[in-house]
């Protein structure tokens, strides 16, 4: 069912804000994470790793679920359909790869928040923690390339595209 | 009668892409199998992990790290 054009620029702005906000949420996150990777003093480690659960928890995950949920109704609310198009198919794969990712490393995070926690955890435990930035960092990437493909939505469609674009042309060309 | 128009096939920036993202995780994979396949907060918590990590000093065994990814 194709959107109305109002209700269209709203979801567009619901799933921009969340996408974009996914970003930013993503990118403060990452300070925090340099912080526990690079920082030797116990007290920065605690308080980045309790800061990293609560952003990881309470913001990224609910910002990717909602960006997720945004796309999806915009890819079936609007002409450009969900299999249609290389670009949204991509798009659609890598935000479930990443949100699969995130919400397997939030465990991880929070497991780091929980020994932060924990008054009986020694400096050297702390230090032994580390750090998710692999995956925070190469997360961003991902969020960036899919941003990319969002803005310039690069031309090519898939052989189902192709066959209902063709179907259409007949209906509307007998 | 016209000729039925044929699929003009996968565009190059697919194909191009597609690579790219094969060749990331296939040095994900080599990456993984290299440091020894530990791939979770174990690997920071326990004594002796992979990775060369300082032996914890205190309470370490009450915690049970939840399987999955790290970074």
């Amino acid at each position: 069912m194709i959107m109305t054009p109002r209700l269209r620029k709203f979801a567009l702005a619901a799933h921009l804000t969340c996408s974009v906000g996914w970003i930013g949420a993503v990118a403060g996150y990452i300070a925090l994470d340099v912080a526990a990777a690079t920082s030797q003093d116990a007290q920065t480690l605690r308080t980045a790793y309790l800061a990293m659960e609560l952003i990881a928890r309470y913001v990224i995950v609910p910002l990717a679920l909602a960006s997720l949920l945004s796309g999806l109704l915009m890819s079936l609310g609007t002409k450009w359909g969900l299999f249609r198009h290389y670009w949204v198919l991509i798009s659609l794969l890598l935000t479930i790869i990443v949100t699969l990712v995130l919400l397997v490393e939030t465990q991880t995070i929070g497991y780091f928040a929980d020994m932060a926690a924990d008054p009986t955890t020694s400096g050297d435990d702390l230090r032994a923690l580390g750090s998710t930035l692999v995956h925070s960092v190469g997360g961003t990437v991902v969020l960036l390339v899919i941003l990319a493909l969002n803005v310039y939505k690069p031309r090519g469609m898939t052989r189902y595209g192709w066959r209902k674009q063709q179907k259409e042309r007949k209906v509307s060309q007998p | 009668m016209a000729n039925r128009p044929s699929y003009p096939g996968t565009p190059r920036w697919v194909k191009v892409f597609g690579i790219i993202v094969i060749v990331v995780v296939l040095l994900v994979v080599a990456m993984m199998l290299i440091g020894s396949g530990e791939h979770g907060p174990g690997r920071h918590a326990m004594s002796g992990g992979a990775g060369g990590q300082a032996p914890p000093s205190t309470g370490m065994a009450d915690y049970a790290p939840p399987e999955g990814g790290r970074g």
